[in-house]
């Protein structure tokens, strides 16, 4: 009897045994599969945003520019845009227009000059600090280069 | 035929078990449910046929639905009652939530039946999201960027996460096609694995009936089967006569294709997770993720284990004045949010005044000058002066390293 009864705990365990690696075997490449593409990093690179001349004195201008970029399998073109300073001796200041709280797009406003998001009511100050509203970080600046008269950025 | 089956199938004890008598007390509102899973019917059915015609890709989606809606035969109508459907749907298991809660129907033995229906609370929400994706439009773009961007606050794991439900750093091809598979094979898939569980649960402890019921009159009252089914066969059909007036009567809407630089676009989600986009307004900074994560984590936490926080005796909400006062401030704060989320004013900005036309037109000249010189050409003067002529040649972008190539070729065959 007590023969019995081990055989059946016996059976038990192994039956859970196998079930677990039979679940293991085949989930685990399964999820990696799903999740692969949260470790592939970004990459970053330069894009053009055309003559430097023509953006000369501008004042939060609002650029849109394209680049292609891999989107999983497609060779995607990708939009872009940015608010663009020139502060007349070479300084140039470019703004992603993403706001930092959740991704909507901001718009200038001369009149309060600020930089104002559509969805949440964030406000962001000349140079992009906050000014009011829930993003917890300021507004993005692009790290730029002028070269042979075209403005570029860092796309990252 | 009858006899084949009934040799080979239990259909005696299925037909008695379909008969069992339902509660004494009980009302219309019993019928929610019913008309919930209907609706999740409705949505299966119209979401297959749909997908017929649908191609979950950013260069096809925008133009399928387009398509699906004005070119193919009663496109317009499936697709109408699979939009409003899903509203329906969202309204339909808000309101059997609230019924559950007004009889304290969640209370023991049916804690369980409780937590699969809130699970299935959260797979409609999902279904939700994961399908205003899928036209492609402006609001579907916009709605998911700053949808996905919610999960990404979560810590810890927020920006992997992220991560995974976009397929990426952005929301892209790869973003479309998981949505396109969640929505039409994993959530169903999971769907009806709940319903199951949660009509199980239904059927093994039988209807709670209003709490009015002694323990004697929960067997007291009429037969399931016709009964309560004709109830509830003449509420489905109710409920669908005005889907399809809706469906027929109210275009569903499908704004422009997606742009990532639409400088115009105010995004808004959909109506059922307004209140959600108006909470994040009152929390700011380092608070933030108190109204992208604390408060919705904490709220559905609260949801499920809600049969084993109310141990008061089951009775009507109002006569449990802790669940009234906590159901009417949650009801009351969702309908508000949504209500001032909706009128939430189009945002007017002025844009910046630009260098002066004096300038451009100065720049456009060297411009010109410069491709007339590299690639020996003429414009006439109408071709400079005209707006679309002198955009063209604006846009007109070289190098240095391109300019200096063509003037060699160009001197080389000189």
């Amino acid at each position: 009897m007590e023969k019995q009864g081990n055989r059946r705990s016996f059976l038990e365990i192994a039956t859970a045994f196998i079930g677990g690696v039979l679940s293991l075997a085949a989930g685990i490449p399964l999820i990696g599969f799903a999740i692969s593409p949260a470790f592939k990093k970004g990459e970053s690179k330069w894009v053009d945003l055309g003559l430097a001349g023509r953006l000369k004195n501008s004042r939060f201008k609002k650029v849109d520019y394209t680049f292609t970029a891999k989107d999983g399998w497609v060779k995607a073109t990708k939009k872009r845009s940015v608010y663009v300073t020139d502060a007349g001796n070479g300084e140039w200041s470019v703004f992603s227009r993403t706001c930092s709280h959740l991704g909507c797009l901001v718009r200038w406003d001369e009149k309060q000059e600020s930089f104002l998001c559509p969805c949440h009511g964030a406000i962001f100050d000349k140079n992009g600090a906050v000014v009011a509203g829930p993003p917890p970080d300021p507004l993005q600046k692009l790290e730029t280069k002028v070269e042979a008269g075209i403005l570029y950025v860092k796309e990252t | 035929m009858r006899q084949f089956l009934s040799e080979r199938l239990p259909l005696t004890e299925f037909s008695e078990h379909l008969r069992k008598p339902l509660p004494k007390h009980i009302n219309l509102l019993f019928s929610l449910g019913s008309l919930a899973m209907f609706l999740l019917l409705l949505q299966a059915a119209t979401g297959a046929f749909l997908a017929l015609y649908y191609s979950p890709s950013p260069e096809h989606a925008h133009n399928a639905v387009t398509y699906i809606s004005e070119e193919v035969p009663f496109g317009a109508f499936v697709r109408g009652l699979h939009h409003w459907g899903a509203s329906a749907m969202v309204i339909i298991v808000f309101l059997h939530l609230l019924r559950v809660v007004l009889y304290g129907s969640y209370k023991a033995p049916r804690e369980l039946t409780w937590i699969f229906g809130v699970l299935l609370l959260l797979v409609v929400l999902g279904f939700g999201f994961t399908g205003y994706l899928l036209p492609w439009d402006e609001k579907a773009y916009w709605a998911t960027v700053v949808g996905v961007e919610i999960a990404s606050t979560a810590p810890v794991l927020g920006d992997f996460v992220a991560k995974v439900m976009r397929g990426g750093t952005e929301i892209g091809a790869v973003t479309l096609s998981r949505f396109y598979a969640l929505h039409t094979i994993w959530l169903p898939w999971l769907a009806f694995g709940l319903v199951g569980v949660h009509l199980f649960f239904v059927r093994y402890y039988g209807s709670s009936g209003t709490p009015q019921n002694t323990p004697e009159d929960m067997k007291m009252g009429k037969p399931f089967y016709p009964h309560q089914v004709f109830e509830d066969v003449v509420g489905m059909f109710i409920l669908f006569v005005v889907l399809a007036c809706v469906a027929l009567f109210v275009p569903v809407p499908l704004e422009d294709v997606a742009d990532p630089t639409n400088a115009d676009y105010d995004p808004r989600p959909e109506w059922y997770f307004l209140f959600l986009f108006q909470l994040l307004k009152y929390f700011q900074g380092p608070l933030e993720i108190i109204g992208t994560f604390v408060i919705p984590t904490v709220g559905m936490v609260l949801l499920l284990l809600l049969p084993f926080l109310d141990r008061s005796e089951r009775a009507v909400l109002w006569k449990r004045p802790i669940a009234l006062t906590v159901t009417s401030v949650s009801v009351a704060a969702i309908v508000g949010l949504t209500i001032l989320g909706a009128s939430s004013p189009k945002l007017e900005t002025q844009e910046a005044p630009q260098p002066t036309a004096e300038t451009e037109n100065t720049l456009l000249t060297e411009a010109v000058e410069e491709a007339e010189e590299v690639f020996d050409f003429q414009l006439t003067e109408e071709e400079i002066e005209g707006t679309e002529g002198g955009a063209e040649v604006f846009d007109f972008q070289l190098t240095e390293e391109e300019i200096e190539g063509a003037r060699e070729v160009k001197q080389e065959s000189q």
